[in-house]
């Protein structure tokens, strides 16, 4: 490079900031989440241990952080208003789901946990029932 | 609210203290543009002069450097409402603080999607933005040559 295009090349870069979605979404990811929770709760009611349930609970509300914020991105960022045709519930479908994260949050019950796995589990047909395996991996979903 | 011209000069009624000033003109004076949220007044790519010294919100129109808040990343917008201007906010409105600006892109969600954006991320998203956040008003494109000239105007639609 010139000593004079070296001068004129700006060392600081201003971004005109949006959003660069990668397009790769799957209900899985929650899933796999919430499954942790699920575990987490079974590892807490079956101890003694008071290091181990608090460091169990500190545990389950760090992943079911990653729950919501995986079902967050699919809602806002996956979910598009043309797919409402074909799932109606959608809205009151994510707002249960985040709703029941928050109660899983807070609780140490399995059953919480297993209707969290249920509601994610509709969420999943949702994604399927708009083409979300085709449109959103590469290859399709493994396995 | 001290009312007064709306672009300071340096040296005037700019920053009081002369260490403020002197950090002001460590620059930037020059960015380099990266994203679409701009077009079609500035483009990624684009290389701008910016005056470094302005040290309240420039006027209305105004395009500016900043620091995004919540990341601290450099950013750059255009000025949509000044200190004290109403501006629409979810379905209502909102009135600026004496040292806030609200702060907008040029760009539609629509026009940063034909280019395989998703949304345009400016005050909507991150809210009023303090003054001490203005790192400089941009006057001046210097490359693409093609393109050379003063900062444009906010686009007709």
């Amino acid at each position: 490079m010139s000593v004079i295009t070296r001068f004129l090349t700006p060392k600081a870069t201003a971004h005109a900031h949006c959003d660069l979605p990668c397009g790769v979404y799957d209900p899985e990811q929650a899933r796999i989440e919430a499954e942790s929770c699920y575990r987490i709760i079974l590892k807490i009611n079956g101890s003694e241990d008071a290091t181990l349930r608090t460091r169990a609970i500190a545990i389950k509300e760090r992943q079911a952080d990653l729950v919501k914020h995986h079902l967050d991105t699919l809602w806002h960022d996956y979910f598009k208003p043309e797919h409402l045709e074909a799932v109606p519930n959608l809205h009151q479908l994510f707002w249960d789901a985040t709703k029941q994260v928050s109660k899983v949050k807070a609780s140490t019950s399995l059953e919480d946990a297993q209707k969290l796995l249920d509601l994610i589990d509709q969420v999943d047909a949702a994604w399927k029932a708009t083409g979300g395996p085709a449109k959103t991996r590469i290859g399709g979903r493994p396995g | 609210m001290k009312t007064g011209p709306l672009r300071v000069r340096r040296g005037v009624s700019g920053p009081s203290r002369p260490d403020a000033l002197l950090a002001r003109l460590r620059g930037p004076w020059r960015v380099a543009v990266a994203e679409a949220s701009m077009t079609p007044s500035i483009n990624a790519g684009d290389w701008l002069l910016v005056d470094p010294t302005a040290a309240r919100w420039p006027r209305r129109g105004s395009v500016v450097v900043f620091r995004e808040p919540g990341s601290g990343v450099l950013a750059v917008k255009r000025v949509a409402g000044r200190p004290g201007d109403w501006v629409p906010f979810a379905g209502s409105y909102l009135q600026l603080a004496d040292d806030e600006a609200w702060l907008l892109s040029d760009a539609t969600d629509d026009d940063v999607a034909a280019l395989g954006f998703g949304g345009v991320v400016d005050s909507r998203r991150y809210g009023p933005v303090p003054v001490t956040a203005l790192v400089g008003r941009v006057w001046f494109r210097y490359a693409p040559l093609a393109r050379l000239g003063k900062m444009p105007g906010r686009p007709r639609r």
